[in-house]
């Protein structure tokens, strides 16, 4: 059942995209909030690593888009509009001092553990599950010690599958710029994934 | 046979923008190949695990949650919002001032303060009380009163002390001062003030008896019975502060003080300030540094000051002794 919800939303993201409706009235907010909000609360959580900052600042970030919606121009796609603004929520979150004594004490604690029970179970072979597990676990915990805007690169493109010119749009950045980010963080992956071969 | 794609190339194939020769040999080298579908798989596990995990986590109610409703930002106008806050803030402070000033609760709050407050009054020195007070005479005589011993102290007073005491009278008494007994005094065989330095046998400039520069038969610079520059017996000096009826002294006669050897050298300026106590002649007493400057300046100030003569201040026409402070400035030209 899960697997289905998930499939819709993902296909009801494709349309959405596409169609381009405008997003005024606060029922059709409602819809862009159902289908975007798994995306945004989905890169959030991989960012931060931690539920409850991932949901404040899932509705943080709907919560701004609500407000600017009137701004939102549509010279660039929704779901760009909606990362760049959960990115600045991102940074301004690292840069709060306040949290910097809670961030540091999750991240060493219970980070990486718990991505690993999340594979799905129809593996072929307990081997290949075990493989995919230790795969899993190595890219995490590189993700986890990136640097910010690395991982934000890194995040986008292999897990939200943005393509570089949207990366580009979301984090402000130009596009051989996102693609050094991400060669860099790639080599890194990859450099862990040989070791743990 | 191209050689084997580097770990740059592997990685650009994910990246996007591959050159078509490496995409080539990805699809033909079995081994590079190999390589790249590794890090595709990873790649893919790493995205099915966080989307489950996200998927998970995600509250399932968040569509009750996040529903957007139509509301207004805010709620009433900020005007009436800012003036009913004023009201209710404004009818607080009213609320305060009429209980504050409503007759039982002042007495109330009277009571229990004054059952709150303990009385100190067995664990003060007694101190306090010899201190104030004084009283001074004189004969108006030319000179200052000569120095001599206080008479005893007793707690009335027959006959004023006299510097020349009278042969053979009529009835003999014992001359006596208003005081208490421990007032200070020094040994000698005939009467006078102890604070005075002359020598030469006489009571006094004061008025109506006594010793002194003061009046009404005591001895000292003070006015009753005791001793001191005070007033109504006991000893010490009741110093008057200028202000509530007290009039400020007024310099007479001044001194410029003189600059010091070492200040002068050292370019030293600034302000001295000195604590006087002007007494019912206008002479300074007491004289105190309060702000020092250094470089013996403090003392040429003291010296300096010690030497004015002041218009004594006034407390119901009459001059009192009245505690002043003076600045002293030090500039060099």
């Amino acid at each position: 059942m899960d697997l289905t919800v998930r499939m819709n939303t993902l296909l009801t993201i494709g349309t959405a995209d596409a169609t381009g409706a405008g997003a005024e009235g606060s029922s059709e907010f409602d819809v862009l909030v159902q289908i975007y909000r798994p995306r945004v609360f989905r890169f959030l959580l991989a960012s931060l690593r931690d539920r409850e900052s991932a949901e404040n600042l899932t509705q943080d970030c709907f919560l701004r888009a609500y407000r600017a919606r009137d701004q939102f121009r549509g010279d660039s796609s929704r779901t760009t509009w909606l990362m760049q603004i959960a990115i600045n929520l991102v940074r301004k979150h690292e840069s709060n001092s306040r949290l910097k004594f809670w961030r540091r004490a999750l991240r060493t604690g219970l980070s990486a553990a718990d991505l690993r029970d999340w594979l799905p179970d129809h593996q072929v072979s307990p081997e290949s599950a075990v493989l995919a597990k230790e795969q899993v676990n190595a890219i995490w915990t590189v993700v986890t010690q990136l640097s910010e805007r690395q991982r934000t690169v890194f995040l986008l493109r292999f897990v939200e599958e943005m393509d570089l010119l949207e990366i580009a749009g979301a984090t402000g950045m130009k596009e051989g710029t996102v693609k050094t980010h991400l060669f860099r963080a790639l080599q890194s992956v990859r450099a862990k994934l040989e070791v743990t071969k | 046979m191209n050689p084997h794609l580097t770990a740059l190339q592997i990685s650009e194939c994910f990246v996007g923008g591959v050159a078509p020769f490496v995409e080539e040999h990805a699809r033909e080298c079995a081994e590079c190949r190999a390589k790249v579908t590794f890090l595709g798989d990873s790649l893919y596990q790493f995205r099915d695990a966080v989307g489950r995990w996200s998927s998970h986590l995600d509250r399932a109610e968040y569509q009750v949650v996040y529903r957007t409703t139509p509301a207004r930002a805010h709620y009433g106008s900020p005007r009436i919002a800012g003036l009913s806050s004023l009201a209710v803030h404004g009818a607080l402070a009213a609320v305060i001032v009429v209980l504050g000033t409503f007759q039982p609760v002042q007495s109330l709050v009277r009571q229990r303060i004054t059952a709150l407050e303990l009385d100190l009054r067995p664990y003060m020195t007694q101190q306090n009380k010899a201190a104030s007070g004084g009283g001074g005479g004189g004969a108006r005589q030319l000179l200052d009163a000569s120095k001599g011993k206080v008479p005893k102290p007793a707690l009335r007073q027959f006959t004023p002390p006299r510097v020349d005491p009278i042969t053979d009278p009529k009835l003999p008494m014992v001359p006596s001062i208003i005081a208490p007994d421990d007032v200070p005094n020094i040994e000698a065989n005939n009467y006078g003030d102890p604070l005075s330095h002359l020598g030469i046998p006489s009571s006094g400039i004061g008025s109506g008896g006594g010793i002194g520069i003061g009046a009404n038969g005591g001895v000292g610079a003070g006015y009753g019975a005791g001793v001191g520059p005070g007033s109504g017996g006991a000893f010490g000096g009741g110093v008057f502060r200028i202000g509530g009826g007290v009039s400020a002294p007024s310099v007479l006669s001044k001194v410029e003080p003189e600059y010091s050897e070492e200040a002068r050298k050292a370019k030293w300026q600034g302000t001295v300030v000195v604590s006087v106590i002007v007494d019912e002649l206008g002479r300074p007493r007491n004289v105190r540094v309060q702000r020092s400057l250094g470089l013996g300046l403090d003392q040429k100030a003291v010296e300096a000051v010690s030497q004015w003569r002041f218009k004594p201040g006034l407390k119901d026409g009459k001059p009192v002794p009245v505690i002043a402070t003076i600045e002293v400035n030090f500039r060099l030209l």
